[in-house]
C-alpha cells in the first residue's frame, strides 16, 4: 500500500491504497469526489481533468502517489452552495452546458486557463478546450461562456484593485 | 492495472541506484502519459514503478558551455513557456505545443517522448534536425550519444535496463540555427502527426546560399530519419523556393512511409514533399526575422 497525503480543494486529506490507484481512482473511491469522472481512462477525453499545482491534468493518467504533497482542485472546491464561480455563472447563463457530463473537466480546463491569461483569444480558448471532449454541445456556446467569464474576472480583479487603491488612500 | 510495487525517487543517485537494483523488473515513471495507457492495457507488466516525477535536477533548462541542456523531466507547456527555448528554438516550441492537449502537454516530459520512441514522436524530428545528443546515467555512470542512437525501432530505443535518460542537448554551434516544424494531423487537437518535419540550415549571407542543412521526418519510416539526399542537394544552394520544393520532392522518395488506418503510403510521400518545403520556407522566414531583429 501507498500512503498519500495532499491538500484537496483546501483541505489535507489523506488515504492508504495499492499503488496501482490513479490519482482519479482515489479522488471518486476514497475521498467522495465524483466530480471528475472516469471516461476514456487513457487520456483522451478530458472528463478526469483536475488541477494539481495550479497546472490542469488527466487525473486518470496520474498515479495517487505522485500527487503526494500536492495541491489538488476539483470541481467541488470551485464553488460553495452560496456562490457560483464566475466560470460556473457564466456558463450557467449562455447554456454552455447540455448532458453535462464533460463539464467539470471543461469548467477546470478553463480555470487554468483563465488563471494564466484573464485576455484568451478564441484560438487560444480553443486550444485549452481540445482535450475536452464534448458530444453534445459543438463547443460554440461554451468558448462564447469562456470569454464571458473572462470578462466577469477582468472586471473583478478592476473592482478589487479600485477597493485595494480607496483603501491605500484613505486616511 | 496490474498490482505492482511503487518507489519515489528522492534524487539522480537514488534513481539510479534503484533502477540499478530492479534492472528489467522496473518500469520509469515520468509523466505517466504513455506509461499509464500502457500499464493499463497490460502491454507491461513490471514488478516495481520507479516513479521520478521528483527529480528537480532533471527539470531545468539552461544554456551550459557545450549547448543548450533541456532536463529529461522538462514537459511540453515547460518547452512552450521557456523563454530560451522561445527565442533560440521556435521549432521546439512549435513541436511541443502540436502535442496532445494541455492536460497531457502539462504531464507529459520530452525525455518521455522520445524514449517511448513511436515513429510519429514529434519532439524527435525537431531536435535531430539541430544536430542533438542525450546524456545517459546508469551505475556505471554517465555517457553521452547523439539523439539519432537512441532510436532503434518503433517503440525501441538503444536504453539497457537501468539507465536513465537525464537530458536533451543542442550543441553550441546550432544556438540559434535556423530551423521551423511542421506536421500534418488528421485535426489540430490531440492528433499523431500523419507526417512531421524538422528543418535547419544556416544561411552564408554573402553567397545566399544554404549552409549545413538538415531534414528530419517522423512517421514516415520505423523511426525519425534523416533524408541525406535532400540535404546534400540543398548545401550550397543558392537560396529560392525551388530549390525548397525540389528538396521536397527528393526527402519524399527518400521516406519509407507505410499505409495504416489513418493514411496511405502515397498520401504520406506527398505531404512529405510539402512538409518540407514549408519548413525550409519557415526556416528561412525566421532568419529574416531574426536578423531584422539584430539590425534594429
Amino acid at each position: 500500500m501507498t500512503d498519500v497525503t495532499m491538500i484537496v480543494n483546501g483541505q489535507v486529506r489523506g488515504a492508504s491504497v495499492p499503488p496501482e490507484t490513479t490519482l482519479l481512482q482515489l479522488l471518486r473511491d476514497n475521498f467522495n469526489l465524483t466530480g471528475a469522472k472516469l471516461g476514456c481512462d487513457v487520456g483522451d477525453c478530458g472528463a478526469c481533468t483536475v488541477i494539481v499545482d495550479g497546472q490542469a491534468v488527466n487525473s486518470c493518467l496520474m498515479l495517487a502517489g505522485q500527487a503526494e504533497g500536492r495541491q489538488i482542485l476539483t470541481i467541488e472546491g470551485l464553488a460553495s452552495r452560496e456562490w457560483l464561480h464566475p466560470i460556473q455563472t457564466a456558463f450557467e447563463n449562455s447554456g454552455a452546458l447540455q448532458c453535462g457530463f464533460c463539464g467539470p473537466g471543461v469548467l477546470l480546463s478553463a480555470k487554468a486557463l483563465l488563471d494564466e491569461n484573464l485576455n484568451p483569444s478564441t484560438q487560444e480558448i480553443r486550444d485549452a478546450l481540445s482535450g475536452n471532449l464534448c458530444r453534445c454541445t459543438g463547443y460554440t456556446k461554451m468558448i462564447e461562456a469562456v470569454q464571458d467569464a473572462a470578462r466577469l474576472l477582468r472586471e473583478e480583479s478592476r473592482t478589487q484593485l479600485t477597493h485595494a487603491r480607496t483603501e491605500a488612500t484613505a486616511p | 492495472m496490474k498490482a505492482f510495487g511503487y518507489v519515489s525517487a528522492k534524487d539522480l543517485e537514488h534513481a539510479i541506484a534503484l533502477l540499478g537494483e530492479h534492472g528489467a523488473r522496473a518500469k520509469i515513471l515520468a509523466g505517466g502519459t504513455d506509461l499509464l495507457v500502457e500499464l493499463k492495457h497490460a502491454v507491461h507488466n513490471p514488478e516495481v514503478i520507479v516513479d521520478v516525477s521528483r527529480l528537480h535536477e532533471l527539470k531545468t533548462i539552461a544554456v551550459a558551455d557545450d549547448g543548450l541542456h533541456i532536463g529529461a523531466l522538462v514537459t511540453h507547456s515547460d518547452i512552450m513557456n521557456s523563454p530560451v527555448i522561445r527565442d533560440m528554438f521556435p521549432a521546439l516550441v512549435a513541436a511541443a505545443h502540436s502535442i496532445g492537449a494541455m492536460q497531457t502537454r502539462n504531464l507529459g516530459t520530452l525525455g518521455g517522448n522520445l524514449v517511448t520512441c513511436v515513429p510519429s514522436m514529434d519532439s524527435g524530428p525537431a531536435l535531430i534536425a539541430l544536430d542533438a545528443s542525450v546524456t545517459v546515467a546508469s551505475t556505471e555512470g554517465q555517457r553521452r550519444m547523439p539523439l539519432f542512437e537512441l532510436f532503434v525501432g518503433p517503440r525501441k530505443t538503444s536504453l539497457k535496463p537501468g539507465d536513465l535518460l537525464v537530458d536533451i542537448i543542442i550543441p553550441k554551434e546550432n544556438l540559434g540555427k535556423p530551423a521551423a516544424f511542421e506536421k500534418f494531423g488528421l485535426r489540430k487537437g490531440q492528433a499523431l502527426a500523419l507526417v512531421n518535419v524538422g528543418a535547419s540550415f544556416w544561411i552564408d549571407r554573402e553567397k545566399s546560399v544554404l549552409v549545413a542543412p538538415r531534414i528530419a521526418l517522423g512517421a514516415v519510416a520505423p523511426t525519425v530519419m534523416r533524408a541525406p539526399k535532400a540535404e546534400a542537394f540543398l548545401d550550397g544552394c543558392k537560396i529560392s523556393a525551388e530549390v525548397m520544393a525540389e528538396a521536397g520532392r527528393i526527402a519524399a522518395m527518400e521516406a519509407k512511409p507505410i499505409s495504416d488506418f489513418r493514411a496511405s503510403a502515397d498520401y504520406r510521400r506527398d505531404l512529405v514533399a510539402v512538409l518540407v518545403k514549408r519548413a525550409l520556407a519557415n526556416a528561412q522566414a525566421r532568419a529574416t526575422a531574426k536578423e531584422k531583429e539584430l539590425v534594429a
